[in-house]
């Protein structure tokens, strides 16, 4: 079982950055960013559970806290920009901070060991869950407390005058502008929460690999966040969850069996998807169907 | 009627037959390693070693078990594509399979979270990391073994070669007096050899560093750091890098009209596929390496690989010798090869590859070091016409 438990640590991991992503997504803006603030989450949680003694918890909440300082910082100039020129901003953001930790040197040595970053070689040895008896499924029930608060948040802020406010922006800012809404202050909001939320899953995921390097969090991590709610479908939460688990579950682990074959389908069915399901897993109608199986008021979605 | 009858106590034989067949004891050995991506080789030709002795050792009968049955030997080989969170998922999937042992993987950024989530000392009953031996063929970044006592490794020790390399230099080239290296800077391993041992060992032997330039694996364009080593004009030029990016560099040096007096090169460069993409720029390269197919065992070794589509070189020959020190002790741990046993016997491989302190490579006797790694024989190759071939034994 610990395989399926080590999976599900993954999809819930993956689902986190997805989470972070969607919510910019929500406000209309592009952001490549989110890898970055990943990483940041990454090395402060690993820092201080490794170097300063911390337990997890106070650790995960530096991670998410920082995460979100990093991001509104990076929202206020970046934002300024939109669409293309978002996407480079933001993918020169990642890319900044990918080749800061590339850089980063910090070692102590503890029990005649040097624990710390070591530049492009990483960051061993953070073995908070093991050191401290934690089972391959009390770490999987962890990371999913964080995975379903987060979508719980998210969940209520879609239901919420926020909500509108944001999926508002994303759909026209210049009607939104016209009934007084600030769009500065809403797409930082949404950076700052998506950052949070990116934060608190680097600092998981730095746990649960006991080693991180700069190279985990480049392009393609960045990509994988944005593809998640894009795949999943902006119009539910849960449309991120289920790409996350389609992609990491289904055609990483799922297909593993296939070998070499593997690699070329992966990218082949993920065009397919998006081709039968342009609106990604959950669109409007399949919501809708949803919401009128489960016996919801049919609503617009 | 007879015909019938015949036809039964046939069709009853070849039940009886594949019943005998199912009751054969099968001992699972899993690899894993990079199989996609720019070093796609390397788990490739593990692979193919790990097949063809395999197939050996079972048509030798196969592992002697404490009962005294003997049960064969059969691999699974997952593609981890050089990442840390798939090669973890590998080994948990493995872990939960019935194979005793994981060996891989290829990458050494792997290797570091991999042997992070294994326990780190045996019986420690505070530590909840996983149970399963690990016995790694290709990642050679130095001490990786420490991290876990469930992992072992049988690569080579580049502080030792290339500190014997470089002193061999001294005392057959005494004129030459600089040093250029460069390094593929985003590979834990090329980096960690340029800068913990090339470099060290360069110093340490009365050369001086002209200077250094720095690229990346996945780097195409090399103009302005082989410009950096044509500026330095130094008398040997070490590149610490894969075979790909070696021979970009290779090429642009070629193209640039650089020519140090001496080449060096990455232990993990002296292989098929550096020639395969640049024999010519690489000529005279010179390599320490754990593997040369210079005695009968070691070209056997190499052509019963290349029977199964790979190609031996010092990590796939390592993946070979594995299974042959596996075997030797699965069959002194005396091995149950029951499922119930599975775990005990997990213990018995890993208490077994502890014991240790030597084992048989294909280049001769392998030193098993307190902490897990090898201190393997090597020799020096050059590059020359298209193939490796040995330029000395320093042994």
């Amino acid at each position: 079982m610990d395989f399926y438990f080590g999976l599900a640590q993954i999809i819930g991991v993956h689902t986190l950055i997805g989470l972070s992503a969607y919510i910019v997504l929500l406000t209309g803006q592009v952001s490549l960013a989110q890898a970055g603030f990943f990483a940041v989450g990454a090395y402060v949680a690993g820092m201080l559970t490794v170097l300063a003694g911390w337990a997890i918890l106070p650790a995960l909440a530096a991670s998410a806290v920082l995460g979100a300082v990093v991001a509104c910082a990076v929202g206020f100039p970046a934002l300024r920009v939109k669409g293309l020129m978002l996407v480079i901003v933001t993918l020169a953001f990642g890319e900044g901070v990918r080749l800061f930790f590339f850089n980063f040197d910090y070692q102590v040595a503890k029990g005649g060991v040097k624990l710390g970053p070591l530049g492009s070689e990483g960051f061993r040895q953070i073995r908070y869950f093991p050191e401290n008896g934690w089972t391959t499924m009390d770490v999987m029930l962890f990371i999913w407390v964080f995975v379903t608060l987060a979508m719980a948040l998210l969940w209520w802020f879609d239901r919420s005058r926020y909500g509108a406010v944001l999926r508002a922006v994303g759909e026209d800012e210049l009607a939104a502008q016209s009934v007084g809404l600030n769009l500065t202050a809403v797409k930082v909001s949404a950076m700052t929460i998506g950052g949070a939320i990116a934060g608190l899953g680097g600092g998981i995921y730095a746990h649960y690999t006991t080693h991180i390097e700069h190279a985990s969090f480049g392009i393609l991590l960045a990509t994988f966040a944005l593809a998640y709610p894009i795949l999943g479908g902006l119009g539910s939460v849960f449309g991120t969850l289920l790409a996350a688990m389609f992609v990491q579950g289904f055609l990483v682990e799922g297909l593993r069996f296939l070998g070499d074959w593997r690699n070329l389908l992966f990218g082949a069915l993920i065009v397919l998807a998006m081709n039968v399901r342009p609106k990604g897993f959950l669109d409007a109608p399949t919501l809708l169907g949803l919401k009128r199986l489960f016996g919801g008021k049919s609503g617009a979605a | 009627m007879k015909q019938i009858a015949v036809a039964v106590s046939l069709a009853f034989a070849a039940v009886g037959t594949t019943g005998a067949l199912a009751q054969e004891k099968t001992i699972k050995i899993a690899g894993f390693g990079a199989k996609s991506g720019v070093v796609r080789s390397f788990g490739v030709n593990s692979e193919a070693a790990m097949l063809a002795a395999a197939d050996q050792i079972n048509k030798a009968g196969g592992i002697k078990l404490a009962d005294g049955s003997k049960a064969k030997i059969k691999i699974d080989y997952y593609d981890d594509r050089c990442t840390a969170e798939e090669g973890i998922s590998v080994a948990r999937r493995m872990a939960g399979t019935d194979a005793l042992v994981g060996v891989g993987p290829t990458c050494s950024n792997v290797a570091e979270p991999l042997f992070g989530i294994l326990q780190k000392k045996v019986d420690d009953k505070s530590d909840s990391g996983m149970q399963f031996p690990i016995f790694s063929d290709v990642a050679i970044k130095g001490g990786l073994a420490r991290i876990s006592e469930w992992s072992f490794r049988n690569v080579p020790n580049e502080m030792t070669m290339y500190s014997s390399l470089f002193y061999w230099l001294k005392t057959q080239h005494p004129t030459l007096k600089t040093v250029f290296g460069g390094v593929e800077e985003d590979f834990a391993h090329s980096r960690a050899t340029w800068y913990v041992v090339m470099k060290d060992r360069a110093i340490a032997n009365g050369y001086t560093v002209a200077g250094e330039s720095k690229w990346l694996l996945a780097d195409t364009n090399f103009a302005t750091q082989v410009r950096e080593m044509k500026k330095a004009n130094a008398d040997i030029v070490a590149i610490s890098a894969h075979p790909f990016s070696t021979c970009g560099v290779l090429k642009e040096m070629q193209r640039q009209g650089v020519k140090p007096k001496l080449l060096v090169g990455l232990t993990s460069t002296s292989s098929l596929e550096t020639m395969q993409g640049c024999a010519k720029q690489a000529e005279g390269m010179m390599i320490p390496t754990s593997f040369a197919p210079v005695n009968k065992e070691a070209t056997a070794a190499a052509n019963a690989t290349a029977k199964f589509k790979g190609s031996a070189d010092l990590h796939s020959m390592a993946a070979w010798e594995n299974m042959f020190i596996l075997k030797q002790v699965m069959e002194s741990e005396n091995l149950s090869g029951n499922a119930k046993d599975l775990a005990s016997d997990r213990r018995k491989v890993r208490d077994g590859l502890a014991k240790l302190k030597v084992t048989k490579g294909l280049l001769g006797d392998t030193k098993r070091t307190d902490d897990r790694e090898a201190d393997k024989p090597y020799l020096f190759v050059q590059a020359k016409s298209g193939n490796w071939v040995v330029l000395h034994n320093p042994l």
